[in-house]
């Protein structure tokens, strides 16, 4: 399904702030897997999901999906593919927009837009139903601007509208870390239902070492924009928070050791 | 109370223009200054046109076409080349300077012996009375002509109107309306937002040009002075429409910047009437709209104030 090869990235090389956000990150999924990701500060797990998104061109590697080499095209292009929700609630949707105009726009979503009706009344008719699905009572809102909602509110569209035509690929970037823990443990209902149901193929970064251990069938856990660890089948289903946590700790003290070493050698030989 | 009618048919004209300001300003939080030149455009080219025996439609559809050509060159220069919104508009702008002068030949045409679209709704409204050129409206004595013309463009207005928002309403509507609103969002769901703009604006300037070809149809002349300051202008409109509906939907915010124009138009005039001197009357739009842009964070600011004493 997303077969991505030795991607890198460097954000402003030949300069002082030169970051290696990438350096050379090769992932495969498999059609209907969700695969988590999870990382320290910088390790470039958000990169990477955007790296596939298409808001940046990686340096070097290639990113094929469903079949197709996409990575010289732009982010809309890849629209076509990928449904996205982001850490934001503020950005999967357009505020001064109706509920239902949001939704109409993702209806379209990779497709042409002329000056076709955007309102025809078996669309409005399915989102009514949708949107009652999400058990939050939006469905006799339809006409109210999003900017009058929740985050969690926000964020729960933002699913329903990333996935209204099944995505070959659905990008989750941290997409509950916005939101107050009630919201955020329904939000995660409803992504497993939604991922359940159509048999999404599904990528998400996390920042939660419970959500990395309870969902999804595949961890990969990333640092300084390589990936260190991807625990699959049933080591994936016995990994528990505590065992992340200990997984994290390990990196630390390797990574002060690196730095004590890399200055005692320095003091040596230079 | 030809005085009036002239006030009104000049705020209809000029809705056009806040219509036009309302979109790149508006829909796409784009300060567009090409507006400046693409009104004279609008008025240079409609105007050459008719001197040439082009039938008066058809000469302010042109002026419409041109005026989307200089939007879109704005909106290229912004997202093709990278150059700031505002510069953009301005280096169109200024080529239009040139660009007017060319089209005209000179700095200003006369349309005094032309048919034009105001011409052409003066001959209907003599028709519709069998000739008689004045009548009584509750004891003020009204010219048949300023009448028929005052009637032809609110009917004009509310056409483009009515188009403009079904179009908004359209999916391609749809779309460039998000991508003023969430640039992040609209292309997550596949839109090329670079094309989005430069056709925004290039719908902005073009009803700004039919604005133009309107006014120097019903002026009876083009001058390649006559855009100075009319984004100042629009905006002016656009913000006392704002005022005036206090709402966000579509509809009712493109019926505002029409009464808006209206409005501040009436204004104006009063204004003149009480004595303003002519030249003072760009530096008191520029203070009205300076503070109409001001009085919101003064207000919220005043409200926050109040919350914490």
């Amino acid at each position: 399904m997303l077969e991505v090869q030795s991607i890198v990235k460097t954000f402003n090389s030949g300069t002082p702030n030169e970051v290696h956000s990438l350096r050379g990150v090769s992932l495969t999924l498999e059609p209907g897997s969700w695969v988590i990701i999870i990382g320290t500060n910088g390790s470039g797990k958000s990169t990477f999901l955007n790296a596939v998104a298409g808001m940046f061109f990686v340096d070097e590697g290639s990113i094929r999906l469903a079949g197709r080499d996409v990575t010289r095209w732009p982010e809309y292009a890849r629209a076509e593919l990928i449904g996205r929700v982001f850490q934001n609630p503020f950005s999967g949707t357009s505020p001064s927009l109706t509920i239902r105009e949001n939704l109409s726009l993702a209806a379209r979503r990779g497709r042409s837009r002329g000056l076709g009706w955007g309102m025809k009344s078996t669309l409005v008719s399915k989102m009514r139903d949708e949107v009652s699905r999400l058990n939050m009572g939006l469905e006799d809102r339809l006409e109210n601007a999003i900017g009058s909602l929740s985050g969690g509110q926000r964020q729960a569209l933002t699913l329903l509208m990333a996935t209204w035509l099944r995505p070959e690929l659905l990008l989750l970037d941290e997409h509950t870390a916005a939101l107050d823990p009630k919201s955020a443990d329904l939000l995660i209902a409803l992504t497993e239902k939604v991922v359940a149901h159509d048999k999404l193929t599904t990528l998400m970064v996390t920042h939660s070492m419970h959500q990395a251990a309870s969902l999804g069938d595949r961890l990969i856990m990333m640092h300084r924009g390589q990936i260190i660890h991807d625990f699959q089948g049933a080591e994936k289903r016995r990994l528990r928070p505590d065992d992340l946590l200990a997984r994290f700790e390990e990196v630390r003290r390797a990574e002060q050791l690196d730095e004590s070493a890399a200055q005692m050698l320095a003091e040596k030989y230079i | 109370m030809s005085l009036l009618i002239g006030t009104f048919t000049i705020g209809f004209i000029l809705s056009l223009l806040a219509l036009g300001v309302f979109i790149s300003f508006r829909i796409f939080a784009f300060p567009d200054i090409t507006a400046d030149g693409s009104i004279t455009l609008g008025a240079s080219v409609a105007a050459t046109l008719l001197v040439h025996g082009v039938s008066p439609p058809l000469a302010s559809l042109a002026a419409f076409g041109a005026g989307m050509v200089a939007g879109a060159c704005t909106g290229t220069l912004h997202t093709r080349f990278k150059i700031n919104s505002l510069l953009s508009g301005i280096l169109v702008m200024t080529a239009l300077y040139s660009i007017n002068l060319h089209v005209m030949g000179r700095s200003n045409v006369p349309l005094l012996s032309v048919t034009t679209l105001a011409t052409q709704a003066e001959r209907i409204g003599l028709g519709v009375t069998r000739g008689v050129t004045s009548f009584n409206l509750a004891g003020w004595d009204v010219s048949v002509r300023d009448a028929s013309v005052l009637c032809a463009i609110a009917f004009a207005v509310a056409l483009t109107g009515t188009l403009l928002y079904l179009f908004l309403r359209t999916n391609l509507g749809m779309a460039m309306r998000a991508t003023g609103d969430n640039v992040q969002m609209i292309r997550a769901l596949g839109v090329n937002d670079a094309t989005m703009i430069v056709f925004g604006l290039a719908i902005s300037n073009g009803f700004v040009a039919l604005s133009g070809s309107l006014l120097a149809q019903y002026q009876g002349f083009a001058d390649v002075g006559m855009g100075i300051g009319m984004v100042v202008w629009g905006l002016a409109s656009v913000i006392i429409g704002e005022a005036l509906v206090g709402s966000n939907q579509v509809g009712l915010t493109l019926v505002g910047a029409v009464m808006g124009s209206v409005l501040f138009r009436l204004m104006v005039a009063v204004a003149l009437r009480w004595g303003l001197s002519p030249n003072d009357l760009k530096l008191i739009t520029a203070v009205f709209v300076f503070f109409a842009l001001i009085t919101p964070q003064f207000l919220r600011k005043a409200r926050l104030r109040s919350a914490h004493a």
